[in-house]
């Protein structure tokens, strides 16, 4: 056995060399007995001397290596050395197997050298343990996860990522991320994130995307990055995570949209209601004089919606005549909060006039500040109605005064020709006296200061009339109802006693006076004397007595009774009594108990019938004797915290 | 054709009728005098020398029209002249048909109730 090396010719040369080296080394013949055999081959695997010259297969410990002789014949054949493993109870070598070529070249054996490589055959297994451990741990995980090298090439994914892209493992190596699927992963605009953070300035910041994957459609999904560094690897790498967010996404969704929808829905709601009552909702912060206002309230006071609101803008629009007290109202708010309610009226460009009612109440929104929120109504169409309803109410009882008018005509017109007979007569006499000779100027004197009052006579009359038969609108005045009720006598007199009617009257001393408009209520008794003079025009077997009294009533009211021995009516037929165009004369109307009905209750009181124990029935009418008043202009009426309301006390008859 | 015995009587409830009538009747040469009712007048005694009556028509109490019956009761025939301020046209020919010598709507004229004073006295 040549060596190549001066002075070791033999083969047992060569093995006190290989003694030196700690890896068992054993030299195997080419009919695979055992040459020789290095002293850590004796240590290590146990040989002994007497091993050299036997076969391998009869070596015990060589058994761990079952197809030694036939990895042996094939480095023999082939010349190149190859690996097996070999375990020795709970240690573990790779054994070389190499050619071993005498000095002719001829190769002559082999060559086993045992490396122990228990140690990191044990770190091995951990590992694999570890990364299988690992592996099923990812693949469990429902989120895909993939690995990416710095360029965004693919390095693995778990389970679910190949899954959920619909890709496999070998199709995806290697390639880019944003290549995956149907490519619509784009990640252009992740790059730079990317490389902030590989470069260690940023940390990734997660980034919502959209993918449409095969079979699933459009998913939402948060994408994620770390940077990964393993130990001993200079090159980096990215582990990329998705989280499906679609069902949450689609979920907040609907409940944006259902909300949305229930916001939209109630914003119509409310919308359509302020349009239909015509009031507007607004909104004032005090301190910064930021005003909000509904469409509706645009809508009253004829500005474009998207006109921001501001006090001189407003008072643009309001009356001249209210700006006084507007800007009282707001000066009011401004020093001591609070709430308003008050009636204006605008005049707009086209010089029409709007009545507003405009309510606010005063608290303090989230941010502490003082806020006024609330209505402003468009009352114009009711207070159109409203004076419509009184003209036509006054019309009516204008109607029904003129007719009681016809029925009075022949009384009128007695009470008239009365004192002009007087007047003629005491003329006459008076032109007699100065014609004698000589003149009876102290009989003549006489007789002038009876024309005089005769004169005065008619002349009181004719105001009576013009008085209860010449206006329509209605006055509210204190009314003397005792007074009143006299005048009503005084005209009717004579047609009571041409009815045969017996008068009496039984008017209270202390009556305190009524407020409301005089000839309305005069026309009330009017018709009531004159209905219960009709009512006892077939009465002969008994007088025809009429009692009217006046007397206060419960709970400040004055009271007015006009009994009469008449037909009286029948109990059931009592409320229709009231109803316009119900009579039971020939020639009523039928309109006289309905107006005067009306009258009575426009004055907050009541009229009433009810029949007599005796013959005939009792009409009367009470109201209050302290009823407040509203100013004439009631346009204007204001109504702040801690003073009341003025109410029209008529109601515009 | 007047003495100073014949009288001519007002009865009306209207005062400046029973005020200025007996004046204007003075000065026309009649004894005049005024009773404020009906029953004043009947009770008054005056009614034999009663030329003629000027009688309101409308009285509380009893009326001229009532007056007029119980003086035909009595068989007082004296001339009436009625008066009335309610210018009805029905109640003329009414009051004439019941015997009346004139029916006056007031205000009358001097000239009508001459004329109805002479065909009262005429009449008597």
């Amino acid at each position: 056995m040549t060596t190549g090396f001066e002075g070791i010719t033999t083969a047992s040369d060569l093995i006190d060399i290989l003694d030196t080296i700690e890896v068992p080394v054993v030299v195997v013949r080419r009919d695979f007995l055992v040459a020789c055999f290095n002293k850590p081959a004796a240590d290590v695997l146990g040989l002994s001397g007497s091993d050299v010259g036997r076969p391998c297969r009869s070596i015990s410990v060589l058994a761990g290596l079952p197809r030694l002789e036939q990895q042996c014949r094939q480095v023999i054949a082939d010349g190149v050395e190859c690996r097996a493993d070999f375990r020795d109870g709970d240690r573990w070598f790779v054994v070389r197997i190499s050619p071993c070529t005498t000095g002719d070249r001829q190769i002559s054996g082999t060559v086993l050298s045992f490396t122990n490589v228990t140690a990191f055959r044990a770190s091995t297994d951990q590992a694999i343990y570890e990364r299988e451990f690992t592996k099923s741990i990812l693949n469990t995980v429902a989120d895909p996860l993939v690995v990416v090298s710095p360029d965004l090439r693919i390095q693995s994914g778990n389970r679910a990522f190949y899954t959920t892209f619909g890709v496999s493992r070998d199709e995806t190596q290697g390639v880019p991320l944003d290549k995956v699927g149907n490519g619509a992963l784009a990640l252009r605009t992740l790059r730079a994130q990317f490389e902030e953070m590989l470069a260690g300035r940023h940390a990734f910041q997660p980034v919502e995307v959209e993918h449409v994957f095969p079979g699933k459609g459009q998913r939402t999904l948060i994408l994620d990055a770390r940077s990964l560094s393993l130990p001993g690897h200079s090159e980096r790498r990215v582990l990329v995570t998705f989280h499906d967010i679609t069902a949450r996404k689609q979920a907040e969704a609907a409940k944006d949209l259902r909300s949305e929808a229930e916001l939209r829905r109630s914003e119509a709601f409310l919308a359509e209601a302020q349009r239909l009552s015509q009031t507007g909702s607004f909104s004032w912060r005090v301190a910064t004089d930021e005003i909000t206002w509904s469409e509706e309230a645009y809508r009253i006071y004829g500005i474009y919606p998207t006109v921001p609101v501001t006090f001189e803008l407003i008072r643009t629009r309001v009356h001249p005549d209210n700006l006084l007290m507007f800007q009282e109202v707001i000066d009011r708010v401004r020093r001591e909060g609070g709430d308003f309610d008050y009636e204006s009226r605008l005049l707009m460009p086209d010089h029409s006039i709007k009545y507003l009612h405009v309510v606010a109440h005063g608290g303090r929104n989230e941010d502490g500040e003082l806020e006024l929120v609330g209505s402003v109504q468009d009352v114009t169409e009711r207070r159109f109605a409203e004076e419509a309803l009184a003209k036509a109410r006054s019309e009516l009882a204008h109607v029904a005064r003129v007719t009681t008018l016809g029925a009075l005509t022949a009384s009128i017109a007695h009470e008239v020709n009365q004192p002009l007979s007087g007047i003629i007569t005491n003329a006459s006499t008076c032109l007699r006296m100065l014609d004698a000779d000589p003149p009876n100027v102290d009989g003549a004197r006489e007789t002038v200061r009876r024309t005089l009052r005769d004169g005065n006579r008619a002349s009181d009359v004719i105001t009576r009339l013009r008085a209860l038969f010449g206006k329509q609108s209605a006055t509210t005045e204190p009314v003397d109802l005792n007074d009143a009720t006299r005048e009503v006598i005084a005209l009717s007199l004579s047609d009571l006693q041409r009815s045969r009617v017996i008068l009496r009257t039984d008017l209270a001393d202390d009556l305190p006076p009524v407020t409301g408009d005089r000839v309305q209520l005069q026309q009330v008794i009017l018709n009531l004397l004159l209905n219960a003079s009709d009512a006892m025009g077939d009465v002969d077997d008994r007088p025809r007595q009429l009692v009217i009294r006046t007397e206060r009533d419960e709970g400040d009211r004055v009271r007015l009774t006009v009994q009469d021995a008449g037909i009286g009516f029948d109990p059931q037929t009592v409320q229709r009594l009231f109803d316009a165009f119900y009579t039971t004369k020939s020639g009523g109307m039928g309109i006289g108990l309905s107006v005067s009905r009306s009258i009575i209750e426009s004055h907050q009181g009541r009229l009433w019938a009810t029949p007599n124990d005796g013959p005939g029935a009792t009409f009367s009418f009470s109201i209050p004797c302290a009823a407040e008043v509203a100013p004439p202009d009631a346009a204007v009426a204001v109504r702040l915290p801690g003073g009341t309301h003025i109410e029209h006390a008529m109601g515009g008859l | 054709m007047t003495s100073r015995r014949s009288l001519v009587a007002v009865v009306d409830d209207d005062e400046s009728v029973r005020e200025s009538l007996p004046d204007l009747l003075r000065e026309l040469g009649f004894a005049a005098r005024a009773f404020s009712s009906a029953e004043e007048y009947l009770a008054s005694g005056d009614i034999g020398r009663t030329k003629c009556l000027i009688l309101d028509v409308a009285m509380p109490g009893m009326s001229g029209p009532d007056l007029q019956q119980e003086l035909a009761r009595r068989r007082q025939a004296i001339p009436i002249v009625f008066i009335t301020a309610h210018q009805d046209d029905t109640v003329r020919p009414r009051l004439l048909a019941q015997g009346a010598v004139e029916c006056l709507f007031k205000p009358f004229s001097e000239t009508a109730l001459l004329a109805a004073l002479d065909t009262a006295l005429r009449a008597a």
